[in-house]
C-alpha cells in the first residue's frame, strides 16, 4: 500500500490500460510527503459568498494528464495531477465548472477528479484506504453528460449515505471513457448498494450498462501484480 | 338514548307539519324566475327560496336539533356555556315551541334563528355515493373514529366594505355596521361549533380587538397572517385545542419582490394538526396528521396567471408538509379551503381537483372565469414558463429545492436536486472567472456559453400539475332545480368562489386486508347546504340581518380513524 503516485490512474492500472506506470521511488515519496504538508499549510478553507447556496461539504477539482511524447513509465501520478480549485457553494462550483472544458472535449489521456476538500484523489489517502469505487465504462460521447449528472448528484447530497462519499473521477481514454465514484468503506454493502441505485437513477443509464465495484485494495494489488511489485513493502 | 328518541320525535313532528308546506314552497320557487328584482324580505316573499329547505327535510331537522340539543357530546362544559347564549338552543321538552317559532316566522315576520334553520340546511352526506369504497362499518374490525367540523368563511373586512360601498348599495345601513356584523358572525360560529375555522378577510384590528378574544374563549387556538403591503386584513385559522395539537405552522406570503409576476399582497396559512382524543391530560387516541391550508387568492379577474402562481406556492407548501409526514411513515390528510376567487370547473379549480392543467395559450381571464373578457381584442395569454426558476417551485407545484422539504428531518443539511443546481448554472456569480483558476489551455479556458441558458429555463412544461388528492365538499349545483350554488353575492353578481377541498377516503389493499393501520383519507359526513342566487336576493342580498358577510360560511363534517395512543 505504498504507491501514492498511482492511485489516480486507477482505471488504467491492472485492468486493461497498460501503458502507464510509475517508478517505485522512495525519494519521490518523501518529496510528495513534503508537498502534502506544504499544501495543507498554505490551504485556505473556502467559504460560501454572501447569499450563495452553501454545499454540505467543500470540494476540490483536480485535473491529471499524461504528458504526451514521454514514456509512461517515467511519469508519476503526483507529477501529473493538478489542483484546479476549491469551492464551498453552488455558485462557486458553477464558476469553476463553466470555465472548464467538458470531459468529452478533452484531448489525450486525461482525468477530472472532484473530491471533498482535504481528501486526495489517491487510494492511500486516509479517507480512501478502506474504500472502493463504482466504475462505469461509457462509450464515447456520453462522458460529458454523465459526469455532470454524477457530480450534481454528489454536490446536491443525493446519495444519502451520510459521510461515505469521497469523490468522483472521469477518465478520458482512447476508446472509451470511465466514470467512477469513490466511497470510504468498501465493506459496507448497504452503502455501496445505495450508491449503485442512486447512480442508476441519476445517470439515466441504459439498462444493460455494466457497473462494477472495486475495492482500492484490489486496485493496488492489481497494479502491483502488473508491475511486478507483489513483494513491495505493504502499508505506510 | 332518551335524548335520541326525543330528537327523533321532534324531527318527525317537524317533518309532518312542515313537509306539506315545503312542497308548496318548492312549487313556488320553481315558478319564480331568475332576474326578477330582489324580493322584499317580508315573510311572504322570503318563501320564494323554499326550494333549498325541502331537500331531505327530515334528516336536516334531525341534524339541526342534534346540534341544538347536544353540542359535541364529549364537551359538556362547552355545552353549558353555549346554552347560556341567546341562541335557539332548546331543551328536549321545548321542541314544540321550536316548531311554533318556525311556523310563525313562515307566515309572519322574520326572526333570525328560524331563518337560519330555513335558509341553511344541514345535509348528511350520502356515504354510499361519496365514499369511494367500503366505510369502516363494513370491515370486520371496529376502528374508533373522530368526527370534526370545518368552517371556511370570508367574513368581509370592514375596510374593504367601506372602500367598495357601491357593492353594498342594496343593504340597509345597519347590516353594514361592524359591531353588528361581528355579533352575528360570532353567533353563527357558536351555532355551528366548528372544530376548525378558516377565516378570510379578517381585519387585523378586529382580529385582536374582538374576534381573537371571543374565539379563544370558545376554546380555539388561532393563527393569524395579515396580508403584506398596506392591506389591513388577512387570514386566520383556528382550531379547538381540545381536539387538535399543533405539529407545524407555515405562514405564506405570495408577494415576492424578486418575481415580477408575484406582485400582489395575498397570503396563506398551512397548519399541520394532530387529531387527539384526550381524557384529562392524558391522550387516549390519535389520528393521522391533518394538514389544514387556508388562503384568499387574488381577486383581479384578469390575472389568472397570478392566481395560479399563488396557488402553486400554497400547493408546494402542502406538498412539503405531506412529505414531512411520509418520512415518518404517516399518511397526511388534507383540508384546503378559502376564497379562491375562481369559479367551479374553470382552469384553476380543475388544477386543484384533477391535479393537472394544460395552460399554454389560455387567456389569463379564463383561469378563474369570474368575468367574460372574450369580447376583447387583446388579452394576455399564458405561456410557459409561468414563473421563473428562481421561485424554486416546479411546474408540478413542488419545491425544487429539496432542502426545503427535508428541513425538518435533517437540520443544516444542504441538499439540492439536479434541476435546482442547474438553475444556478448561469447566475451572475457563476459567470465570473475565479481569480485563482490557472489557465491551462484545453482544460480551463472554456468560456461560459450564456446562450445555453434558455434550454434550462424552458424546462417548465406547458402543463401544471400536483400530486395531492383533493375533492370539493360542495358539488356547486343544487339538486332538483339545477341552479348553481352561491357562496358570495353583492350588487354586481353572485358566484361560487369559496371551497372546502379534502382528501377523500380511498380503498387501499391494506384496508381490504383488514390491516391495523388507520385508513387513509377522510369520510365526508355532511355539509351545510348553500342557497341559489334567487334565494339570497329574496333576503335582500348579502350582507343581511342573518348573514353578516358578502360571502356565506361553508361547513363540512368529516370523519377520520383513530389509533389508540
Amino acid at each position: 500500500m505504498n504507491n501514492k503516485f498511482d492511485a489516480l490512474k486507477d482505471d488504467d492500472s491492472g485492468d486493461h490500460d497498460q501503458d502507464q506506470g510509475s517508478p517505485k521511488d522512495s525519494e519521490k515519496e518523501k518529496i510528495e510527503d513534503e508537498d502534502k504538508e506544504q499544501n495543507t499549510s498554505k490551504k485556505k478553507m473556502v467559504v460560501p459568498g454572501a447569499g450563495e447556496h452553501p454545499l454540505q461539504y467543500n470540494y476540490t477539482f483536480w485535473y491529471s494528464r499524461r504528458t504526451p511524447g514521454r514514456p509512461a513509465s517515467t511519469q508519476s501520478y503526483e507529477q501529473n495531477i493538478k489542483q484546479i480549485g476549491s469551492f464551498a457553494s453552488v455558485e462557486q462550483f458553477w464558476r469553476f465548472y463553466s470555465h472548464m472544458i467538458r470531459p468529452g472535449d478533452l484531448t489525450g489521456h486525461s482525468d477530472f477528479h472532484l473530491f471533498k476538500e482535504g481528501i486526495k484523489p489517491m487510494w492511500e489517502d486516509d479517507a480512501n484506504k478502506m474504500g472502493g469505487k463504482w466504475i462505469i465504462r461509457l462509450r464515447k460521447g456520453l462522458a460529458s453528460r454523465c459526469w455532470e449528472n454524477l457530480i450534481l448528484a454528489m454536490l446536491g447530497e443525493q446519495f444519502m449515505v451520510g459521510e461515505e462519499i469521497c469523490g468522483a473521477v472521469v477518465s478520458v481514454r482512447f476508446q472509451e471513457d470511465i466514470i467512477s465514484i469513490w466511497n470510504k468503506t468498501a465493506s459496507d454493502q448497504a452503502t455501496t448498494a445505495r450508491i449503485r441505485d442512486t447512480l442508476r437513477r441519476v445517470l439515466n443509464l441504459p439498462p444493460n450498462t455494466i457497473m462494477e465495484y472495486k475495492t482500492h485494495t484490489d486496485s493496488i494489488k492489481a497494479w502491483e501484480d502488473f508491475h511486478g511489485l507483489v513483494n513491495a513493502s505493504g502499508g505506510r | 338514548m332518551r335524548r335520541f328518541q326525543c330528537r327523533t320525535m321532534i324531527a318527525s313532528l317537524l317533518f309532518h307539519v312542515l313537509y306539506p308546506l315545503s312542497r308548496f314552497l318548492t312549487f313556488r320557487s320553481e315558478a319564480s324566475k331568475k332576474g326578477l328584482p330582489p324580493a322584499q324580505a317580508d315573510g311572504r316573499e322570503v318563501l320564494d327560496g323554499g326550494a333549498v329547505t325541502t331537500r331531505k327535510f327530515n334528516q336536516s331537522c334531525t341534524t339541526l336539533l342534534d346540534l341544538w340539543l347536544s353540542s359535541s357530546s364529549e364537551m359538556e362544559a362547552e355545552k353549558k356555556e353555549r346554552l347560556k347564549e341567546p341562541m335557539p338552543e332548546k331543551e328536549c321538552d321545548t321542541g314544540l315551541d321550536i316548531r311554533k317559532d318556525q311556523l310563525t316566522v313562515l307566515s309572519e315576520e322574520s326572526k333570525e334563528e328560524a331563518f337560519e334553520v330555513m335558509w341553511r340546511v344541514w345535509e348528511e352526506a350520502d356515504e354510499s355515493a361519496s365514499a369511494a369504497g367500503p366505510t369502516p362499518k363494513f370491515l370486520p374490525y371496529k376502528k374508533t373514529t373522530m368526527d370534526f367540523t370545518v368552517m371556511s368563511y370570508n367574513i368581509l373586512a370592514q375596510d374593504l366594505l367601506e372602500a367598495n360601498q357601491e357593492l353594498y348599495i342594496h343593504c340597509p345601513l345597519e347590516v353594514l355596521d361592524w359591531s353588528y356584523r361581528c355579533r352575528v358572525l360570532l353567533e353563527e360560529i357558536l351555532k355551528w361549533a366548528p372544530d376548525i375555522l378558516c377565516l378570510q378577510e379578517v381585519q387585523e384590528n378586529h382580529y385582536h380587538g374582538q374576534l381573537y378574544p371571543a374565539l379563544s374563549q370558545m376554546g380555539f387556538t388561532c393563527v393569524y397572517k395579515r396580508r403584506t403591503g398596506n392591506k389591513t386584513d388577512g387570514c386566520a385559522t383556528c382550531y379547538r385545542s381540545s381536539r387538535f395539537s399543533e405539529l407545524s405552522v407555515a405562514l405564506l406570503e405570495f408577494f415576492r419582490p424578486e418575481t415580477e409576476l408575484l406582485d400582489r399582497h395575498n397570503v396563506g396559512i398551512v397548519l399541520l394538526l394532530q387529531p387527539v382524543v384526550t381524557k384529562g391530560s392524558e391522550i387516549k387516541a390519535k389520528g393521522q396528521p391533518l394538514c389544514v391550508a387556508n388562503t384568499h387568492l387574488l381577486f383581479n379577474p384578469r390575472r389568472g396567471d397570478v392566481k395560479l402562481a399563488q396557488l402553486a406556492i400554497l400547493l408546494a407548501e402542502i406538498d412539503s408538509v405531506v412529505k414531512s409526514c411520509k418520512v415518518k411513515d404517516e399518511q397526511c390528510n388534507i383540508i384546503l379551503c378559502g376564497d379562491f376567487n375562481s369559479l367551479p370547473y374553470r382552469p384553476l379549480y380543475q388544477l386543484i381537483t384533477t391535479g393537472e392543467l394544460y395552460f399554454q395559450g389560455l387567456p389569463a381571464w379564463t383561469i378563474s372565469g369570474q368575468e367574460d373578457h372574450s369580447y376583447k381584442v387583446h388579452y394576455h395569454k399564458l405561456e410557459a414558463p409561468l414563473w421563473p426558476s428562481s421561485l424554486e417551485i416546479t411546474d408540478s407545484c413542488q419545491y425544487s429545492n429539496v432542502k426545503k422539504i427535508f428541513k425538518d428531518q435533517e437540520p443544516g443539511k444542504h441538499q439540492y436536486s439536479h434541476d435546482f443546481l442547474l438553475q444556478l448554472r448561469f447566475c451572475t456569480a457563476a459567470r465570473v472567472r475565479p481569480p485563482d483558476l490557472e489557465l491551462i489551455p484545453g482544460v480551463t479556458d472554456n468560456t461560459p456559453d450564456v446562450s445555453r441558458r434558455l434550454p434550462y429555463i424552458k424546462r417548465f412544461r406547458h402543463t401544471l400539475s400536483h400530486h395531492l388528492d383533493l375533492e370539493s365538499v360542495y358539488k356547486h349545483m343544487l339538486p332538483g332545480s339545477g341552479n348553481p350554488e352561491v357562496t358570495t353575492l353583492h350588487s354586481e353578481g353572485a358566484a361560487t368562489v369559496d371551497y372546502i377541498f379534502y382528501t377523500p377516503r380511498r380503498v387501499t389493499s391494506d384496508q381490504t386486508a383488514g390491516g391495523e393501520t388507520a385508513a387513509e383519507g377522510l369520510v365526508l359526513k355532511g355539509s351545510l347546504t348553500l342557497p341559489s342566487e334567487d334565494v339570497l336576493w329574496s333576503m335582500m342580498g348579502l350582507p343581511n340581518h342573518m348573514f353578516p358577510s358578502d360571502h356565506l360560511s361553508l361547513i363540512a363534517k368529516f370523519q377520520l380513524e383513530l389509533d389508540s395512543a
